[in-house]
């Protein structure tokens, strides 16, 4: 699939159904709950994981035990083409060298068995939020424990620090610097993409405006606004962060598996602190916190915004001399990060601000418990 | 005109509004004693003479100039000082460190000379100059504190509780020492003082403090002999 | 003990380390004044790298020189303290005095961070002659003066690097203990209030820490750039990890206990990787008939370690461990 619209593309828009995914968790953790989660990318991270280092080994795995003697002839024929030993396809699939002429091959073999497809798509699915709800415990472990700064930094040190050690890792874990192709689940990837973020998106809309008016919600405010009180109320304020780390951590990997999907090609590295945890929190500064209407509207904004500058500040410098041009290259990345303190400066409640939560009517109340 | 004038003031902390509509004045070589209950604002009325809380509205004047909006380390250097309630001094800083702190606004060649009449004063601090502050009791740093407030030669001394958690003749010291203030160098003084029997009487003006709003406004004598308020609000009893 | 790494090894990695030390200093300095965590700071250290790139390229371009180790610091220091006052006056005073909270200021840093690598990387295609937007390494390395010694060749700035760290710690703790100003520096850290009440313009000693820890990052920056190879701008962005987590083991409460931080992350990740995979390699491999396998990629995992460990440990940091306690325990043992 291949949609274009004025300037906007299919890819850009599968990375703005994302941003809504990102956006939308990191609401609940931070506008809702006050779990200041400069972590995010990490999260993201796992959901790519999932379907790069460890999907299309599992997705190799299924071949070799479904199509075994297709799988062999593929790695002999791989062995003599490169010179290697491979003794798997898992291997190879999770070798630098192979896994770019294997992964179309597992492709080909899951497509024709729609079956098996879709189970490792559910798999996949339950190793992405596997993954995320641990990561997500480890940040608990620290949220229970440090104050709101301390732990901004420290969930931010050590996202980055997984993130490149995994990356550095140039075999096993996920390719190295070059990365692992991820696995695809249906011949038009970025269709595939498109759909399941639009779906994902609606979804976890719903369940954060649900979640939002519900007792939880209330409860989630209130560890935000004032934790000693919250404690003395009897709501188990370390229970409520723990729980709220967790949901928000693997709602925010699918975003990770649903942009994954659109580019199966994605580096490691493509999932570090600017574009997964420092956008997303200037999108919901923007939108407003603890409001979900808010965050899609900051995500929308920011992006079209951002599109824009990136397209028209390099036209504006076509035809000019190469030192100008060079110079647009750099202006438009400056230009967005200056709308950035702009947006702090300007709109410190964002654009839509927090609504009081609908609570029940206090005669409805009288009535109910007579 | 009087040396200090506080009109319709209104201050809080950001969007807490706590105090309303106070008015007092204070002159040289007079005490003013602020009385009130807990959380009446008294700290929070001097915290906003001198530019560390917020002011709304209002206008403060001293020595016929509107000092409204001057940052609080100008305030100090045209001869404010104010003996915080809680936190008065410097913790991690030796005991020395805080006179020399207390003097930052002094011309330098004068610190020494201040330093040694302020020690000459509080004696016990002499053996303890390289100490950290946060070594000392509870009431050695009360008294640091009001050694500190004496290090500059204020014109306008607000003292916020100065004699809480002393012993009872370190605190008759400390008020002693504010009498002094007033009747030997003339120095305008408003002093908070919970223990309202002891503040009143050292007082000549007085302010009852109730939620924010001044209730009583008179003579110290005044406010001594009210039978009802003092017994509604200051525990004096009968 | 073939395992042992050589002196040049060992040099390089105390040199990085007291780079680490200098510029987790700074990051904490910032930090305890204006509560502000800086995400730009490795970038404002990149200022220094890039004031030494013009300096080999314009004035020094016959061949290496002492004289660079003179230069190239000072201006740094002035220049990167100079933008981070820049930074602190026009940036994050006013969004700070909008009411923007802890998180926002951050996402300020972020966006600083992100301007000032742009306008870096563009000044240095520019002054380079090269028009196309793509990364260019530094690549000063031969610039820097070679010491002979001990049977090895070291670059001069392995021996600088430190000596510089120790001068600045020394200058700094000085200018805390024995100036007017600087005790009213850690007055303020204390208790802000309380300073403006004494007559300290607590503002000037915001802006005053904000040049120090500029400059210093300036420093480490310009001299650091010496040995890493390759370097552009954008590196600042792997550094400021390192950074964090130097003060994050310090507790970013303390501003020596930063630069300690910073040391010892510094010295993991270089000599304690190097050590590992020696040991690794030369020993244990061979000896038991392992694979052998590089682990010089794996510097990163050694911060990681150390940041977990003081997450579950100390999560107050070094700072706030109990040292006392242990030094008593010690003592009574023996
Ligand atoms: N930093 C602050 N932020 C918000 N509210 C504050 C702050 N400090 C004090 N308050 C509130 O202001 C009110 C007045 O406080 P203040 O300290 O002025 O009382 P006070 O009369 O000095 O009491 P006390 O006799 O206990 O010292 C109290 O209700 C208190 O809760
Ligand atoms: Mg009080």
């Amino acid at each position: 699939m291949n949609i274009e619209f004025w300037i906007f593309s299919d890819t850009w828009l599968i990375l703005v159904l994302s941003y809504f995914i990102v956006t939308l968790s990191l609401n609940l953790e931070a506008g809702y709950t006050g779990i200041p989660n400069f972590g995010k990318a990490l999260f993201v991270f796992m959901g790519a994981w999932a379907a790069q280092g460890i999907g299309i080994r599992l997705a190799a795995l299924f071949m070799q035990h479904y199509d075994p003697k297709d799988s062999s002839l593929l790695v002999e024929r791989l062995n003599s083409m490169l010179g290697q030993n491979y003794h798997s396809l898992v291997e190879a699939a999770g070798s630098t060298e192979a896994n770019r002429i294997v992964a179309p091959h597992i492709y080909d073999f899951l497509f024709a068995h729609p079956a098996l497809d879709i189970t490792l798509f559910i798999v996949i699915l339950l190793v992405t939020l596997g993954l995320a709800a641990a990561m997500g415990l480890i940040a608990s472990y620290a949220a229970l424990r440090l104050r709101e700064e301390y732990l901004a930094i420290l969930l931010l040190s050590f996202s980055e620090l997984v993130v490149m050690v995994i990356f550095n890792q140039t075999d096993s874990l996920n390719g190295g610097p070059k990365g692992l192709w991820a696995v695809e689940f249906y011949p038009d990837n970025r269709l595939f993409a498109l759909i399941l973020g639009a779906v994902i998106s609606l979804l976890v809309f719903i369940y954060a405006e649900r979640l939002g008016n519900s007792p939880m919600g209330r409860t989630m405010r209130a560890v935000r606004d004032d934790e000693v009180a919250a404690g003395v109320f009897g709501r188990d304020v370390a229970m409520t962060r723990l729980k709220v780390i967790m949901i928000s951590s693997m709602i925010a990997a699918l975003a990770g598996l649903v942009y994954i999907e659109a580019k199966p090609s994605a580096q490691t590295l493509t999932f570090n602190r600017v574009i997964w945890t420092f956008f997303p929190w200037a999108f919901l500064i923007l939108g407003g916190m603890a409001n979900n209407k808010g965050a899609i509207v900051g995500v929308l904004v920011f992006m079209v915004l951002k599109r824009f500058v990136e397209f028209y500040v390099p036209q504006m410098a076509a035809g000019h001399s190469a030192a100008i041009q060079m110079l647009a290259a750099y202006l438009s990345n400056i230009i967005v990060g200056l709308l950035i303190l702009l947006v702090l400066y300007f709109r410190p409640q964002g654009v839509l601000p927090e609504k009081p939560s609908k609570t029940m009517d206090l005669d409805v109340v009288l009535e109910e418990t007579k | 005109m009087a040396f200090l004038e506080v009109k319709s003031l209104n201050a809080g902390y950001g969007r807490f509004h706590i105090l309303f509509d106070v008015d007092f004045t204070v002159n040289m070589g007079e005490i003013l004693v602020v009385v009130g209950p807990n959380g009446s604002g008294k700290s929070t009325t001097l915290k906003a003479i001198f530019g560390i809380s917020t002011v709304y509205s209002g206008q403060i004047i001293f020595d016929g100039e509107d000092i409204t909006k001057l940052p609080a380390h100008i305030k100090a250097k045209i001869g404010l000082a104010y003996l915080p309630q809680t936190s008065n001094v410097f913790t991690e800083l030796n005991v020395e460190e805080n006179l020399r702190m207390a003097g930052y606004t002094l011309p330098p060649e004068d610190v020494e000379d201040r330093m040694q009449e302020v020690l000459e004063i509080f004696e016990f601090l002499k053996a303890k100059l390289k100490d950290k502050a946060r070594t000392l009791s509870g009431g050695q740093r009360q008294l640091l504190g009001m050694a500190m407030m004496l290090m500059r030669k204020p014109d306008l001394l607000m003292f916020d509780e100065p004699t809480a958690g002393l012993s009872p003749k370190a605190a008759r010291d400390v008020i002693d020492k504010i009498i002094w203030l007033r009747d030997e160098l003339g120095k305008a003084v408003i002093l908070v003082e919970q223990n309202a029997k002891l503040g009143l009487e050292v007082g000549d003006n007085a302010l009852l403090l109730v939620s924010g709003r001044i209730s009583f406004k008179g003579t110290a004598r005044e406010l001594l002999e009210n039978k009802d308020l003092g017994k509604l609000y200051l525990g004096l009893a009968k | 003990m073939g395992f042992l790494p050589n002196g040049t090894f060992v040099m390089a990695s105390i040199a990085y380390a007291s780079a680490l030390g200098l510029l987790s200093m700074g990051l904490s300095l910032t930090f305890v004044t204006t509560r502000i965590a800086n995400f730009a700071h490795a970038t404002i250290g990149m200022i220094g790298a890039f004031v030494l790139t013009l300096l080999v390229d314009r004035v020094y371009y016959t061949g290496p020189s002492y004289q660079i180790f003179i230069t190239a610091p000072v201006l740094s220091f002035l220049l990167a303290g100079a933008f981070a006052v820049f930074m602190y006056i026009v940036i994050m005073k006013p969004l700070a005095d909008r009411g923007n909270g802890v998180t926002e200021l951050m996402i300020a840093t972020f966006a600083v961070d992100i301007i000032l690598i742009n306008i870096l990387s563009y000044l240095l295609n520019a002054i380079r002659g090269v028009h196309i937007p793509k990364l260019i390494g530094l690549n000063v390395s031969s610039w820097d003066a070679r010491i002979h010694c001990c049977g090895v060749i070291l670059q001069a700035s392995y021996i600088v690097l430190p000596i510089a760290a120790i001068l600045l710690t020394l200058a700094f703790h000085f200018f805390l203990t024995k100036t007017k100003f600087g005790v009213a520096m850690r007055a303020t850290i204390e208790n802000p209030d309380l300073a403006e009440v004494m007559g300290v313009n607590t503002n000037m000693v915001y802006t005053v820490s904000w040049f120090i820890s500029g400059g210093l990052a300036g420093v480490a920056g310009s001299l650091l750039a010496f040995s890493l190879k390759d370097t552009s701008p954008n590196d600042s962005a792997l550094i400021i990890v390192s950074v964090f987590a130097g003060s994050i083991v310090g507790g970013l409460s303390h501003v020596y206990w930063g630069l300690i931080g910073g040391f010892i992350v510094g010295l993991m990740e270089k000599l304690g990787t190097g050590l590992l995979d020696n040991f690794y390699n030369q020993l244990l491999a061979p000896a038991l008939g392992w694979t052998s396998f590089s682990m010089i990629n794996y510097e990163k995992l050694m911060s990681l370690g150390l940041v977990v460990v003081i997450l579950l440990f100390a999560p107050e940091g070094l700072a706030g461990v109990d040292w006392g306690k242990y030094l008593r325990k010690i003592k009574r043992r023996w």
